[in-house]
């Protein structure tokens, strides 16, 4: 209560709780809407001074259920808010997408405004003008959205503490984007100083269902914490009905055995978008976006107009403009990527066509969810699969969506590179003393294991770069003072480091522009380096033609060229969740004689099965279709070499690492080199050398006995750690990225993190952050936790070899990939002699 | 460890696994691309490069020196990655160490510390080195009726094999009138060159040198 309320009459006298919910119901009801329960819940959990997480999806209201309370407890604290503004930052609204600032903020001041509360919303995020964060600086707004890169920087600044002093209040959204990320980790620890540094601060996320939303709620207020148990979970129970409809081809016998486009699918569609107001088409990569987009125009030249296109290459302004034709239903078509999953409420689109595998089921839903926001519509989403075997994903997604399976986000633990970061954002603004911080960091989910040798090493790692203080060196980084203070005094030094923060590491980037000026978006550099002036590529849905390269800027003009190179974005590869993958061998065993038989009936049998009859006919010709007994294994020989195809149907990254595992323990049985290739469904083994399958099998050498003993060495021998390791030492700070107008390129930083790696490996390997590129690609690249699983549900089965005489259906798709692993337990040096040997026989 | 020996101009050449070459009618070894102190001029800029790292630069120059015996070292350039850091110290030591070998160093575009401090330290310092039709650079040079040794590139090597297997590795890359030595120095990196017809490619492995094309 504040001192004000106890002296003055009625009307500037501290509201009560009833009275608060009145303002916020009677708001509701001047726009003939009701509060939904969920909502009331987390108004009355709020002002009781309660954390928490909120389970709500996109378009539920979700905005209101959190912003309301702030302003109500304003308010309550606030009497005379009606006359008197008093000034401060009151609440932070972080935000993982940048592009959802702005309807967050549209949300909020039609509250703050039609209450007559006089608050003030603010908007920080990259795009921020340098001038716009200074004076945010001297005077911060009531309610600040913001990214977490930019709260991270708001603690990079001197006396940052004073900004947050009077905080009541910080909404993570979309925590669930977040959460198996390492910005998420940045969330924990800025958090965990907040909690000193804003005594009545509350907390809450708000997530999207996932499997693992208790744990959820933990990460965020942190392990054993006084946040945590001071909380609740509040769900939105709201029930949506969904509707999966298969695209499938009249002629099943022409569709390809593999692929990732998906358009000589084309012209079903379009009666699809015909008969809908509004209808969004999710592909999963950004150049799928740009030759769906343009192969629909050249086909259908009369939807100009009338589509557009979104992905997060596309400048900033364009995307807005899209976003808001969404909403105007304007817009007939828009192809998009990934972009368009979170956040933006668009009521008019009406249908969903998802093109290729979404890969996970809780992608999946959400992009179902897109459709029909008003609550009770159903959502329809049409699955066009671009390739064959594809429509077995499809049919086990309408499983998942029967059943309402969904997957867990898996938190990091102990990621020192972004604790390294932290403190040396600490040491930046007004440096600390470890004694203070250390209790802060212990908190946390992710450093709760944190060990005092540990925290002693990242300390020695930011201060003398080592762990022994050696007398000729030139190591500079964070300095201890007299007083024990841990402190950044070289200002070259804090100026890199706040360039470089942020935990996303992606490949450089270049703006891509016309010659007369206006800039059209961004590309990346690997693309670009591949095109010589004069070549044309498509991009943001225009032929542009490239005249030059200068200072990381693409300078274009338009070019009238039909045919042209479509930019490959490097994004990552989804890989099926475990849930998706054993829904997957559930449907695939469904179609193996021995099912057939004991099922008997045909019902159970989805429609796309039928239609691909065909593909098993080939498959059973040639070799079998696996029932659940079965573990399938395929030999044969190409002019390329012997290769062995394997077919847990696990998942590409459980392959990756099954894979590895494998061609280890056979190299074992003698010298050989094998390359190794991977997908959804099985993985392969190529080498120039037969393997002889009988003493694989003989063997058991899919063994889970010393399994990571065994993983350990295969990964010495490919690389997987030293990608791990290249945003590992991005984001620790051992490799500068670049000042922003003269970007180092990305091939520098590539090599440069790679010989890092090397050094580690030869002088240091007991290094932390080395180490952490093991643990991290054992965890979430490898998924040793899945691979345990798979193996030992490999052991109950029996396998089958088949020697074939040529390709099967199953395996097209797997030795066509161009993206492989490596593995050798020969000399180096005998490689080299054969490999000069082949290439003198060829000249 | 294995080398291979070539004639260039009636001359005899030694080709090391270090990267080193030895010229033996001159007694002269031929060394390019060490980049002293790259690894303290990252530590100065605050990234932790482990320290051990440096020693292994000395470690590699002894052994090619006592495996040869040179009379003459010659640095084809970038002996030095930075300005002046505490690597230098421990550079001075190792010359005091060298009895009876002359040193000289082709500058090149890495080398910025005074010319000066390399004479106190009796190394002569030079744009370029011409010995009868034999021409020593940093740069990779073309010119009329010699035959350039140069440096600069860290020239390397992608080999294909069966079973779409890959390897790069460091190498010489001799073309008609030139050879470009590998990188010496440890934490530098290669580039990826492709062999012509006329163009003779010798691959490094960590104990052998390997004649490619």
């Amino acid at each position: 209560m504040t001192k004000r309320g106890k002296t003055s009459n009625k009307k500037t006298s501290s509201a009560s709780t009833k009275e608060l919910f009145e303002l916020a119901e009677s708001w509701f009801q001047q726009r003939g809407w009701k509060a939904f329960p969920f909502q009331k819940k987390s108004w009355k959990a709020f002002l009781q001074g309660k954390n928490g997480l909120l389970n709500a999806p996109t378009g539920s209201g979700k905005t209101y259920a959190l912003w309301f309370p702030i302003v109500l407890h304003y308010i309550k604290n606030n009497p005379e808010y009606q006359t008197k503004h008093k000034r401060g930052l009151k609440a932070i609204w972080i935000t993982p997408l940048r592009a959802l600032s702005q309807e967050i903020k549209q949300a909020a001041e039609r509250v703050a405004e039609d209450l007559d509360t006089q608050l003030t919303i603010g908007i920080r995020t990259g795009d921020t003008s340098q001038k716009e964060r200074a004076s945010q600086k001297r005077n911060m707004p009531d309610l600040l959205i913001t990214t977490p890169e930019s709260l991270q920087l708001l603690l990079a600044s001197k006396g940052y503490d004073k900004t947050f002093k009077d905080c009541s209040a910080i909404v993570i959204d979309e925590w669930h984007e977040l959460l198996g990320t390492k910005r998420g980790v940045q969330i924990e620890l800025a958090l965990s100083r907040l909690k000193t540094i804003s005594p009545n601060i509350r907390i809450w996320g708000i997530s999207a269902t996932i499997g693992n939303l208790e744990q959820a709620r933990e990460v965020l207020l942190g392990t054993n914490s006084h946040a945590f148990h001071n909380s609740l979970l509040i769900k939105a129970s709201i029930n949506k009905k969904i509707k999966v409809q298969s695209i499938i081809p009249d002629q099943m016998e022409t569709f390809p055995w593999r692929g990732h486009l998906g358009i000589h699918l084309l012209d079903e569609v379009i009666p699809i978008i015909k008969n809908s107001k509004t209808t969004l088409l999710f592909t999963n990569t950004r150049s799928q976006c740009e030759i769906w987009f343009q192969k629909i125009l050249e086909k259908y030249p009369e939807f100009a107009g009338e589509m557009a296109m979104h992905h997060g290459s596309v400048n900033k302004e364009t995307r807005l403009w899209v976003e808001q034709a969404i909403r105007n239903e304007s817009l007939k078509a828009v192809v998009c990527t990934s972009s368009l999953d979170l956040g933006v409420d668009f009521a008019p689109v009406e249908t969903i066509i998802q093109i290729g595998g979404p890969k996970g089921v809780a992608r999946f839903l959400q992009r179902a969810g897109r459709s029909g926001h008003q609550p009770g519509k159903e959502s329809v989403i049409y699955f066009l699969p671009t390739h064959a075997i594809e429509l077995i994903e499809a049919s086990a997604l309408q499983q998942a969506v029967q059943k309402n399976t969904v997957e867990d986000r898996i938190p990091y633990l102990n990621s020192f590179d972004v604790l390294v970061q932290y403190l040396t954002t600490l040491a930046v603004s007004d440096g600390f003393y470890p004694k203070d911080i250390y209790p802060e960091v212990k908190n946390t989910f992710c450093y709760q294991a944190l060990q005092e040798e540990e925290w002693q090493w990242v300390l020695n790692f930011i201060t003398i770069g080592s762990q022994s203080l050696q007398s000729y060196d030139d190591y500079k980084k964070v300095e201890i003072e007299a007083d024990g203070r841990f402190k950044v005094n070289n200002r070259g030094i804090a100026m890199r480091h706040r360039l470089q923060i942020g935990t996303i590491v992606s490949d450089a980037v270049l703006n891509v522009k016309y010659l007369k000026g206006g800039y059209i978006g961004s590309i990346e550099e690997f693309f670009i380096s591949k095109l010589t002036p004069g070549d044309v590529f498509t991009f943001a849905g225009r032929n542009l033609e490239l005249v030059r390269i200068k200072n990381m800027q693409v300078l274009v003009r338009k070019s009238s060229k039909r045919t042209s190179k479509v930019p490959s974005w490097m994004g990552g590869r989804l890989t099926l969740t475990s849930q998706m993958s054993e829904l997957l061998r559930n449907e695939l065993y469904k179609a193996s004689p021995s099912m057939q038989e004991s099922v008997g009936d045909k019902k159970s049998v989805s429609r796309e099965l039928k239609a691909l009859s065909h593909i098993f006919k080939q498959q059973s010709k040639e070799s079998i279709i696996p029932g659940p007994d079965q573990f399938l294994i395929e030999t044969f020989k190409t002019k390329e070499g012997y290769h062995a195809i394997f077919y847990p149907f696990e998942g590409r990254f459980v392959h990756e690492a099954l894979g590895s595992l494998l061609a280890y323990r056979i190299s074992l049985l003698s010298p050989i080199t094998f390359s190794i290739a991977f997908n959804d469904y099985g993985f392969e083994l190529l080498s120039d050398q037969e393997v002889d399958m009988q003493q694989v099998i003989d063997n058991d050498l899919f063994t889970t006995r010393y399994l990571h003993q065994d993983l350990q060495k295969s990964l010495n021998a490919t690389e997987m750690a030293k990608r791990k390791f290249r945003d590992i030492a991005v984001i620790s700070g051992l490799v500068f990225i670049g000042y922003p107008d003269k970007m180092l390129k990305t091939k520098h930083l590539q090599s440069s993190s790679q010989l890092l790696f090397d050094v580690f490996r030869d002088y240091e390997p007991e290094n932390l952050l080395f180490k952490q590129s093991f643990t991290e690609t054992f965890e979430h690249q490898l998924e040793e936790g899945r691979l345990q699983l798979a193996l030992e549900r490999i052991a109950t089965q029996e396998i089958v070899w088949k020697p074939c005489q040529y390709t099967t259906p199953f395996s097209f798709p797997i030795i066509t990939d161009r993206l492989r692993e490596k593995l050798s337990s020969e000399k180096l040096e005998d490689r080299v002699k054969r490999m000069a040997a082949l290439l003198l026989k060829k000249k | 460890m294995k080398t291979v020996d070539i004639e260039i101009y009636h001359q005899s050449f030694t080709l090391h696994p270090s990267g080193a070459i030895f010229w033996q009618e001159t007694q002269m070894v031929l060394i390019a691309d060490v980049h002293l102190g790259k690894v303290s001029h990252f530590r100065k800029h605050g990234s932790a490069v482990p320290q051990d790292s440096i020693q292994k630069n000395f470690d590699q120059l002894d052994t090619v020196i006592s495996f040869f015996a040179p009379k003459v070292v010659c640095f084809l350039g970038d002996l030095f990655h930075s300005s002046l850091n505490s690597e230098w110290s421990l550079f001075e030591k190792w010359v005091s160490l060298q009895q009876d070998i002359q040193i000289v160093l082709v500058a090149g575009n890495h080398d910025i510390i005074s010319p000066l401090k390399y004479e106190a330290l009796d190394i002569h310092i030079s744009e370029e080195w011409q010995i009868g039709s034999i021409l020593l650079t940093h740069h990779p040079e073309e010119r009329e009726n010699t035959f350039n040794f140069c440096g600069h590139i860290h020239p390397g090597i992608m080999l294909n094999g069966l079973g779409k297997q890959k390897l790069k590795l460091p190498c010489f890359f001799q073309s008609p009138y030139q050879m470009i030595l590998p990188a010496f120095g440890e934490f530098t990196g290669t580039y990826v060159l492709e062999p012509d017809q006329e163009d003779h490619v010798y691959a490094v492995t960590q104990n052998e040198v390997i004649l490619i094309s």
